[in-house]
Protein backbone atom coordinates (compact mmCIF):
# COMPACT_ATOMS: atom_id res chain seq x y z
CA UNK A 1 0.00 0.00 0.00
CA UNK A 2 1.87 2.68 -0.81
CA UNK A 3 0.99 6.89 0.69
CA UNK A 4 -1.49 7.62 -1.69
CA UNK A 5 -3.45 4.27 -1.21
CA UNK A 6 -4.47 5.72 2.89
CA UNK A 7 -7.31 7.03 2.09
CA UNK A 8 -8.32 3.37 1.38
CA UNK A 9 -7.63 2.29 4.29
CA UNK A 10 -11.23 1.56 5.70
CA UNK A 11 -12.88 2.78 9.00
CA UNK A 12 -12.71 0.08 10.74
CA UNK A 13 -14.54 -0.93 14.27
CA UNK A 14 -11.54 -2.70 15.99
CA UNK A 15 -8.09 -2.43 15.41
CA UNK A 16 -5.78 -4.93 16.90
CA UNK A 17 -2.16 -4.65 16.83
CA UNK A 18 0.24 -7.27 17.00
CA UNK A 19 3.56 -6.85 17.95
CA UNK A 20 5.12 -10.54 19.34
CA UNK A 21 6.29 -12.99 16.90
CA UNK A 22 5.27 -16.69 17.56
CA UNK A 23 6.20 -19.31 20.12
CA UNK A 24 7.61 -16.91 22.29
CA UNK A 25 4.78 -15.80 24.85
CA UNK A 26 1.32 -15.93 24.18
CA UNK A 27 0.39 -12.67 23.27
CA UNK A 28 0.47 -13.31 19.47
CA UNK A 29 -1.90 -16.12 20.06
CA UNK A 30 -4.18 -13.97 22.48
CA UNK A 31 -4.44 -11.31 20.19
CA UNK A 32 -5.49 -13.06 17.37
CA UNK A 33 -8.26 -14.78 19.31
CA UNK A 34 -10.09 -11.35 20.22
CA UNK A 35 -9.73 -10.45 16.40
CA UNK A 36 -11.36 -13.53 15.89
CA UNK A 37 -13.97 -12.96 18.10
CA UNK A 38 -14.35 -9.68 17.87
CA UNK A 39 -15.28 -10.49 14.00
CA UNK A 40 -17.21 -13.38 14.86
CA UNK A 41 -19.39 -10.07 17.05
CA UNK A 42 -19.79 -8.49 13.61
CA UNK A 43 -17.29 -5.96 14.16
CA UNK A 44 -14.61 -4.62 11.26
CA UNK A 45 -11.59 -5.58 12.59
CA UNK A 46 -8.17 -4.81 11.44
CA UNK A 47 -4.58 -6.43 12.35
CA UNK A 48 -1.47 -3.68 11.91
CA UNK A 49 1.43 -5.85 12.53
CA UNK A 50 4.60 -3.72 13.99
CA UNK A 51 8.19 -4.81 14.75
CA UNK A 52 8.11 -8.97 15.67
CA UNK A 53 4.83 -8.59 15.05
CA UNK A 54 5.49 -9.32 11.57
CA UNK A 55 7.32 -13.04 12.42
CA UNK A 56 3.64 -14.28 12.66
CA UNK A 57 3.44 -13.61 8.93
CA UNK A 58 6.58 -16.04 7.54
CA UNK A 59 5.91 -18.66 5.77
CA UNK A 60 6.79 -22.19 7.26
CA UNK A 61 6.69 -22.14 10.67
CA UNK A 62 6.32 -25.47 12.50
CA UNK A 63 4.32 -26.51 15.91
CA UNK A 64 7.01 -26.58 19.16
CA UNK A 65 9.23 -29.79 20.20
CA UNK A 66 6.30 -30.53 23.05
CA UNK A 67 3.95 -30.37 20.28
CA UNK A 68 2.85 -26.36 21.13
CA UNK A 69 0.83 -24.58 18.39
CA UNK A 70 1.78 -22.16 16.46
CA UNK A 71 -0.57 -19.52 14.79
CA UNK A 72 0.07 -20.24 11.46
CA UNK A 73 -3.27 -22.40 11.43
CA UNK A 74 -5.49 -18.71 13.14
CA UNK A 75 -3.95 -16.97 10.11
CA UNK A 76 -5.74 -18.83 7.82
CA UNK A 77 -8.35 -18.66 9.59
CA UNK A 78 -8.91 -14.75 9.67
CA UNK A 79 -10.55 -14.85 5.70
CA UNK A 80 -13.74 -17.29 6.62
CA UNK A 81 -13.66 -14.42 9.87
CA UNK A 82 -13.63 -11.74 6.95
CA UNK A 83 -10.68 -10.13 8.29
CA UNK A 84 -9.56 -8.88 5.37
CA UNK A 85 -7.24 -5.96 6.47
CA UNK A 86 -3.82 -7.22 7.18
CA UNK A 87 -1.66 -3.87 7.05
CA UNK A 88 2.05 -4.29 7.86
CA UNK A 89 5.10 -2.03 8.96
CA UNK A 90 7.09 -2.31 5.92
CA UNK A 91 10.16 -0.98 8.02
CA UNK A 92 10.07 -4.13 10.21
CA UNK A 93 9.82 -6.50 7.19
CA UNK A 94 12.90 -4.66 5.72
CA UNK A 95 14.78 -4.53 9.21
CA UNK A 96 14.81 -8.17 9.43
CA UNK A 97 15.89 -9.29 5.82
CA UNK A 98 11.75 -10.29 5.01
CA UNK A 99 9.82 -9.77 1.54
CA UNK A 100 6.88 -10.07 1.19
CA UNK A 101 7.08 -13.33 -1.33
CA UNK A 102 8.51 -15.08 2.23
CA UNK A 103 5.02 -14.20 3.78
CA UNK A 104 2.35 -17.11 3.92
CA UNK A 105 -0.69 -14.22 3.67
CA UNK A 106 -1.45 -11.78 1.12
CA UNK A 107 -0.98 -8.03 3.33
CA UNK A 108 -0.76 -4.01 2.64
CA UNK A 109 2.06 -2.81 3.17
CA UNK A 110 1.88 0.61 5.64
CA UNK A 111 5.12 3.56 5.62
CA UNK A 112 5.81 4.05 9.21
CA UNK A 113 4.18 7.25 8.75
CA UNK A 114 0.72 6.20 8.20
CA UNK A 115 0.59 4.33 11.01
CA UNK A 116 -1.16 7.00 13.22
CA UNK A 117 -3.63 7.75 10.43
CA UNK A 118 -4.26 3.60 10.82
CA UNK A 119 -5.08 4.34 14.50
CA UNK A 120 -7.22 7.19 14.09
CA UNK A 121 -9.20 5.42 11.67
CA UNK A 122 -10.61 2.52 13.75
CA UNK A 123 -13.03 3.08 17.18
CA UNK A 124 -11.47 0.72 19.62
CA UNK A 125 -8.22 -0.79 19.42
CA UNK A 126 -6.05 -3.31 21.53
CA UNK A 127 -2.75 -3.39 21.48
CA UNK A 128 -0.62 -6.83 22.03
CA UNK B 1 -18.46 8.10 31.62
CA UNK B 2 -18.98 4.38 31.48
CA UNK B 3 -15.06 2.85 32.09
CA UNK B 4 -14.26 -0.64 31.06
CA UNK B 5 -10.29 -1.77 31.76
CA UNK B 6 -8.40 -4.81 30.76
CA UNK B 7 -5.66 -5.85 33.14
CA UNK B 8 -3.27 -8.08 31.70
CA UNK B 9 -0.22 -8.49 34.25
CA UNK B 10 0.38 -10.78 36.93
CA UNK B 11 -0.30 -9.96 40.48
CA UNK B 12 2.78 -9.01 42.32
CA UNK B 13 5.04 -9.59 39.29
CA UNK B 14 4.30 -6.58 37.57
CA UNK B 15 3.27 -3.23 38.33
CA UNK B 16 0.30 -3.19 35.81
CA UNK B 17 -2.18 -4.93 38.55
CA UNK B 18 -1.67 -1.96 41.20
CA UNK B 19 -1.62 0.76 38.03
CA UNK B 20 -4.77 -0.38 37.18
CA UNK B 21 -6.45 -0.76 40.80
CA UNK B 22 -5.30 2.87 41.44
CA UNK B 23 -6.73 3.74 38.12
CA UNK B 24 -9.85 2.00 38.64
CA UNK B 25 -10.48 4.21 42.36
CA UNK B 26 -9.58 7.25 40.80
CA UNK B 27 -12.36 6.67 38.40
CA UNK B 28 -14.80 5.72 40.52
CA UNK B 29 -13.72 8.97 43.04
CA UNK B 30 -14.05 11.13 39.70
CA UNK B 31 -17.63 9.95 39.22
CA UNK B 32 -17.39 8.14 36.51
CA UNK B 33 -19.12 4.33 36.48
CA UNK B 34 -15.94 1.73 35.81
CA UNK B 35 -18.43 -0.98 34.72
CA UNK B 36 -15.77 -3.76 33.62
CA UNK B 37 -12.39 -5.33 34.99
CA UNK B 38 -11.52 -7.43 31.96
CA UNK B 39 -8.63 -10.14 33.23
CA UNK B 40 -6.68 -11.54 30.17
CA UNK B 41 -3.26 -12.70 29.86
CA UNK B 42 -1.73 -13.46 33.03
CA UNK B 43 -4.02 -11.42 34.36
CA UNK B 44 -6.24 -14.04 34.58
CA UNK B 45 -4.37 -14.46 38.03
CA UNK B 46 -5.91 -11.55 40.28
CA UNK B 47 -8.96 -14.01 40.55
CA UNK B 48 -7.07 -16.81 42.48
CA UNK B 49 -9.09 -16.77 45.36
CA UNK B 50 -6.45 -18.22 47.82
CA UNK B 51 -4.30 -15.39 47.16
CA UNK B 52 -2.04 -14.60 50.39
CA UNK B 53 -0.28 -11.53 50.76
CA UNK B 54 1.67 -10.59 53.55
CA UNK B 55 -0.75 -8.59 55.26
CA UNK B 56 1.84 -5.13 55.29
CA UNK B 57 0.97 -5.07 51.39
CA UNK B 58 -1.93 -4.38 49.44
CA UNK B 59 -4.35 -6.59 48.84
CA UNK B 60 -5.36 -6.73 44.85
CA UNK B 61 -7.81 -9.72 45.79
CA UNK B 62 -9.75 -7.79 48.25
CA UNK B 63 -9.57 -4.61 46.41
CA UNK B 64 -11.26 -5.70 43.31
CA UNK B 65 -13.98 -7.40 45.44
CA UNK B 66 -14.65 -4.33 47.00
CA UNK B 67 -14.94 -2.55 43.57
CA UNK B 68 -17.54 -4.60 42.41
CA UNK B 69 -19.23 -4.45 46.03
CA UNK B 70 -19.28 -0.92 46.24
CA UNK B 71 -19.35 0.15 42.99
CA UNK B 72 -21.24 -2.70 41.16
CA UNK B 73 -18.09 -3.36 38.73
CA UNK B 74 -18.41 -6.71 36.99
CA UNK B 75 -15.02 -9.11 37.83
CA UNK B 76 -14.61 -11.01 34.11
CA UNK B 77 -11.90 -13.67 33.36
CA UNK B 78 -11.63 -14.83 30.25
CA UNK B 79 -12.02 -18.20 30.60
CA UNK B 80 -9.57 -19.40 27.83
CA UNK B 81 -6.51 -17.81 29.32
CA UNK B 82 -8.08 -18.79 33.23
CA UNK B 83 -8.45 -22.50 32.71
CA UNK B 84 -4.98 -22.43 30.97
CA UNK B 85 -3.60 -21.16 33.92
CA UNK B 86 -5.64 -23.16 36.37
CA UNK B 87 -8.13 -20.62 37.25
CA UNK B 88 -11.68 -22.60 37.20
CA UNK B 89 -14.89 -21.64 39.30
CA UNK B 90 -16.65 -24.90 40.65
CA UNK B 91 -18.75 -25.67 37.77
CA UNK B 92 -15.46 -25.79 35.42
CA UNK B 93 -13.51 -27.82 38.32
CA UNK B 94 -16.47 -30.37 38.20
CA UNK B 95 -16.47 -30.29 34.75
CA UNK B 96 -12.84 -31.31 34.21
CA UNK B 97 -12.89 -33.53 37.53
CA UNK B 98 -10.46 -31.44 39.78
CA UNK B 99 -11.12 -31.34 44.06
CA UNK B 100 -11.51 -27.61 44.83
CA UNK B 101 -11.64 -24.43 42.78
CA UNK B 102 -9.77 -21.93 42.62
CA UNK B 103 -11.72 -19.01 41.45
CA UNK B 104 -15.21 -17.47 42.81
CA UNK B 105 -17.45 -14.98 42.88
CA UNK B 106 -17.45 -12.20 42.68
CA UNK B 107 -15.38 -13.31 39.97
CA UNK B 108 -17.04 -14.34 36.41
CA UNK B 109 -15.71 -16.86 33.77
CA UNK B 110 -16.68 -15.56 30.80
CA UNK B 111 -16.07 -15.54 27.04
CA UNK B 112 -13.62 -12.97 24.86
CA UNK B 113 -16.69 -11.54 23.88
CA UNK B 114 -17.39 -9.98 26.56
CA UNK B 115 -14.17 -7.67 26.56
CA UNK B 116 -15.65 -6.73 22.79
CA UNK B 117 -19.07 -5.99 24.10
CA UNK B 118 -17.42 -3.98 26.79
CA UNK B 119 -14.87 -2.08 24.24
CA UNK B 120 -17.66 -1.11 22.38
CA UNK B 121 -20.50 -0.20 24.95
CA UNK B 122 -18.30 1.60 27.10
CA UNK B 123 -17.16 5.05 26.66
CA UNK B 124 -13.31 4.36 27.27
CA UNK B 125 -11.41 1.22 27.34
CA UNK B 126 -7.93 1.83 29.01
CA UNK B 127 -5.61 -1.46 29.48
CA UNK B 128 -2.85 -2.48 31.97
CA UNK B 129 -0.36 -4.52 30.82
CA UNK B 130 3.09 -6.29 32.45
CA UNK C 1 -6.51 12.76 19.77
CA UNK C 2 -5.37 9.36 21.15
CA UNK C 3 -3.95 8.78 24.79
CA UNK C 4 -0.83 6.88 24.27
CA UNK C 5 0.23 5.27 28.00
CA UNK C 6 4.00 3.77 27.75
CA UNK C 7 5.03 1.77 30.88
CA UNK C 8 8.89 0.57 29.25
CA UNK C 9 12.28 2.88 30.36
CA UNK C 10 13.77 3.99 26.79
CA UNK C 11 16.76 3.10 27.93
CA UNK C 12 15.43 -0.56 28.60
CA UNK C 13 13.36 -1.14 25.78
CA UNK C 14 12.75 0.17 21.99
CA UNK C 15 8.91 -0.20 22.68
CA UNK C 16 8.95 3.92 22.74
CA UNK C 17 9.97 4.07 19.34
CA UNK C 18 6.68 2.01 17.99
CA UNK C 19 4.80 4.54 20.37
CA UNK C 20 6.43 7.65 18.84
CA UNK C 21 5.78 6.28 15.13
CA UNK C 22 1.99 5.34 15.70
CA UNK C 23 1.23 9.05 17.05
CA UNK C 24 -0.47 11.40 15.18
CA UNK C 25 -0.17 15.64 15.18
CA UNK C 26 -2.75 15.79 18.63
CA UNK C 27 -1.78 12.86 20.04
CA UNK C 28 -0.43 12.30 23.90
CA UNK C 29 1.69 10.09 25.55
CA UNK C 30 1.67 9.48 29.15
CA UNK C 31 4.78 7.71 31.04
CA UNK C 32 3.90 5.48 33.61
CA UNK C 33 5.66 2.73 35.54
CA UNK C 34 9.40 1.96 34.48
CA UNK C 35 8.61 4.32 31.51
CA UNK C 36 8.84 7.48 33.89
CA UNK C 37 12.71 7.35 33.70
CA UNK C 38 12.15 9.14 30.26
CA UNK C 39 11.09 12.74 32.06
CA UNK C 40 15.15 12.72 33.48
CA UNK C 41 16.99 15.32 31.48
CA UNK C 42 19.13 13.06 30.41
CA UNK C 43 16.84 10.43 28.26
CA UNK C 44 13.71 13.14 27.48
CA UNK C 45 15.44 13.43 24.18
CA UNK C 46 14.32 10.24 23.18
CA UNK C 47 10.88 12.05 23.02
CA UNK C 48 11.72 14.96 21.66
CA UNK C 49 9.07 14.73 19.02
CA UNK C 50 6.43 15.21 21.58
CA UNK C 51 7.71 17.95 23.84
CA UNK C 52 4.45 19.45 24.83
CA UNK C 53 2.47 16.70 24.91
CA UNK C 54 4.49 14.14 26.91
CA UNK C 55 2.91 13.49 30.29
CA UNK C 56 4.04 11.27 33.29
CA UNK C 57 2.69 10.00 36.21
CA UNK C 58 3.22 11.73 39.75
CA UNK C 59 3.41 8.87 42.06
CA UNK C 60 5.54 6.26 40.16
CA UNK C 61 8.00 9.33 39.81
CA UNK C 62 7.86 9.53 43.43
CA UNK C 63 7.88 5.86 44.32
CA UNK C 64 10.88 5.85 42.62
CA UNK C 65 12.49 9.01 44.22
CA UNK C 66 12.19 10.90 40.47
CA UNK C 67 10.23 13.40 41.44
CA UNK C 68 12.32 16.79 41.22
CA UNK C 69 14.12 15.20 39.02
CA UNK C 70 11.98 15.62 35.90
CA UNK C 71 13.08 17.57 32.75
CA UNK C 72 10.87 20.77 32.93
CA UNK C 73 8.98 20.49 29.61
CA UNK C 74 7.55 17.26 31.16
CA UNK C 75 4.13 17.98 32.45
CA UNK C 76 3.68 15.78 35.73
CA UNK C 77 0.11 14.54 36.34
CA UNK C 78 -1.33 13.04 39.22
CA UNK C 79 -3.93 9.44 38.84
CA UNK C 80 -6.64 12.26 38.84
CA UNK C 81 -5.10 13.81 35.76
CA UNK C 82 -4.44 10.40 34.07
CA UNK C 83 -8.46 9.80 34.76
CA UNK C 84 -8.29 13.78 32.84
CA UNK C 85 -6.24 12.70 29.94
CA UNK C 86 -8.38 9.54 29.42
CA UNK C 87 -11.85 11.96 29.54
CA UNK C 88 -10.40 14.20 26.48
CA UNK C 89 -8.90 11.46 24.67
CA UNK C 90 -11.26 9.16 22.01
CA UNK C 91 -10.16 6.21 22.65
CA UNK C 92 -6.21 5.07 24.43
CA UNK C 93 -3.73 2.63 23.44
CA UNK C 94 -1.35 1.30 26.12
CA UNK C 95 2.30 0.11 24.87
CA UNK C 96 4.26 -2.54 26.72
Amino acid sequence: MTRQDMSAIPNGDLLVILRHGPHGSSWLREGLDAALVAAAFGQRVSLLFLGDGVMALLGGQQVGPLGQKGTQPMLEMLGMYDIETLLVDRGALVERGIGVSDLSVTVSLVESEDIANVLAHHRQILNF
Amino acid sequence: MRYALLVQGGPYSHQASHSALRFAQAVVARGHHLATVFFYHDGVYNAARLSAPPQDEPHLLDAWRRLNDEHGTELLVCIAAGLRRGLLDEREAARHGKQGHSLEAPFELTGLGQLIEAGSHHDRLVTFSP
Amino acid sequence: MILHILNRSPSASRIFQQALDAMGPDDRLLLIEDAVQGALPQLVRYFEPVIGRLFALREDLVSRGLEGRCDDRVLVVDVDGFVTLTEEADKTVSWF
